[in-house]
């Protein structure tokens, strides 16, 4: 919860650093994805992080967007099929490479849903899209190798 | 297997449902979705403020040259005019009048991607002197009109917004127009008569149509010619002011005259 209210704090500070140049990745969904494969996969576990990202959504939604509620449904649907695939993988396939390639799916899904939302699809809207993809790859890194690391300890 | 996805599925149907509900909500009641978010930009403007201090130098730090230099010419281009004006005054025997108006510095708070053309929000308000209607300025050209105030921070409905509306004249011809934009970026000066020939960098400013704005407030140039509409010929406006990259503005507060 602590980490997920930092992420989102700093995603917001970065942002108001970077507001007209460019968006931030989803610096706090990513930490509830990394969340929910770095600990016990429990249902109930589960469910308090789809409320978060939800809440962690319209809050953002209400600050930086004008339409509140598409993050928040972003932010819980992409927490859902997550743990959907991730509760489905077995556990010997569970490793930092597939965390990788879903929680860079859902970012590309809600950055291409964002990019359509806008009223005016422009050059500069669609090179702030691509920015704020590059943007992901060095946090998707952190957060595989603090998988590995993590996996590598605890055996999760 | 099916009671252990039970409250996954109950919070992934009700979380669907909610974000649902609330994107309804927000587009069926856009004036009640904007209080709340004006009230969320409150709460986090204290921790932001860090944040809006420190890009605030670094903007400051990295063009002091450039608008140093830029500053100082419309400096001197400003004193020439009113010179100008003052010699024009006393030629007519007019005094001239005391100033009641004051420009209001703000920074740039908000600016939706998504309404990136419509509307800007800045740091200062109703507490500051700001009033619905004042017009805001950037590097001395009009940028748009105050639209709603709060307490600290007030909405700035741009030129570029397709509601915008607002009387203008060209300095040279008096030939007067409607500036529009087209949520697009651009600027227009509407409802001008086709045959009429305008340069290019001809000087459009706010004429004197209402007791609310003053004339003579300029918008921008003339650059260009739209397609011809309704037995009108749209002209296309550059503005002086950089739109793309606003973050600093002036808030003209009006006086006991206005």
């Amino acid at each position: 919860m602590t980490a997920f209210v930092m992420a989102w704090l700093l995603q917001d500070l970065l942002q108001v650093l970077s507001m007209g140049f460019m968006l931030m990745p989803e610096i706090y969904l990513m930490t509830a994805l990394y969340k929910i494969v770095s600990g016990p996969l429990l249902p109930t576990r589960a469910a308090a992080w789809i409320w978060l990202a939800f809440f962690g959504g319209v809050l953002w939604d209400l600050r930086w967007a004008a339409f509140p509620g598409m993050s928040g449904l972003i932010g819980a649907v992409s927490v859902i099929l997550l743990y959907l695939m991730w509760n489905r993988t077995p556990a010997g396939g569970r490793n930092a490479p597939l965390f990788a390639a879903l929680a860079g799916g859902t970012h590309i899904m809600s950055g291409i849903v964002h990019y359509l939302a806008w009223a005016v699809p422009s050059h500069a809207a669609a090179r702030m899209f691509l920015i704020q993809q590059l943007l992901c790859v060095p946090l998707l890194a952190v957060l595989c190798t603090m998988y590995a690391f993590r996996k590598n300890d605890a055996h999760v | 297997m099916v009671s252990k996805l039970n409250p996954v599925l109950v919070s992934s149907l009700l979380a669907i449902f909610c974000g649902l509900m609330l994107m309804w909500f927000a587009h069926t009641f856009p004036p009640l979705s904007k209080v709340a978010a004006d009230e969320v930009g409150v709460l986090l403007s204290y921790p932001e403020r860090p944040a809006f201090e420190l890009r605030a130098l670094v903007q400051a730090a990295g063009s002091w040259v450039r608008e140093r230099r830029g500053l100082q010419e419309r400096n001197r281009r400003l004193e020439m005019e009113n010179l100008d004006l003052r010699t024009a005054l006393q030629h007519a025997g007019v005094a001239p009048p005391a100033s009641t108006s004051e420009l209001i510095g703000a920074r740039v708070t908000l600016r939706y991607p998504d309404a990136w053309w419509k509307e800007v929000r800045v740091n200062r308000g109703a507490s500051h002197g700001v009033a619905v209607g004042a017009p805001a300025l950037s590097d001395g050209f009009m940028i748009g009109r105050v639209v709603r105030v709060g307490s600290d921070y007030s909405w700035i409905e741009l030129v570029t917004s397709s509601t915008f509306l607002l009387a203008a004249v060209v300095n040279d011809t008096w030939d007067l127009g409607v500036i529009n934009g087209d949520d697009m970026g651009n600027v227009w000066l509407m409802f001008t008569p086709p045959d009429k020939e305008f340069s290019r960098g001809m000087l459009v400013s706010t004429a004197l149509v209402g007791d609310y704005l003053p004339p003579g407030i300029p918008v921008g140039m003339i650059w260009g010619e739209g397609e011809r509409r309704d037995g009108f010929l749209p002209r296309r406006i550059a503005s002086g002011a950089h739109l793309t990259q606003l973050y600093n503005v002036q808030i003209l507060s009006l006086g006991a005259g206005y």
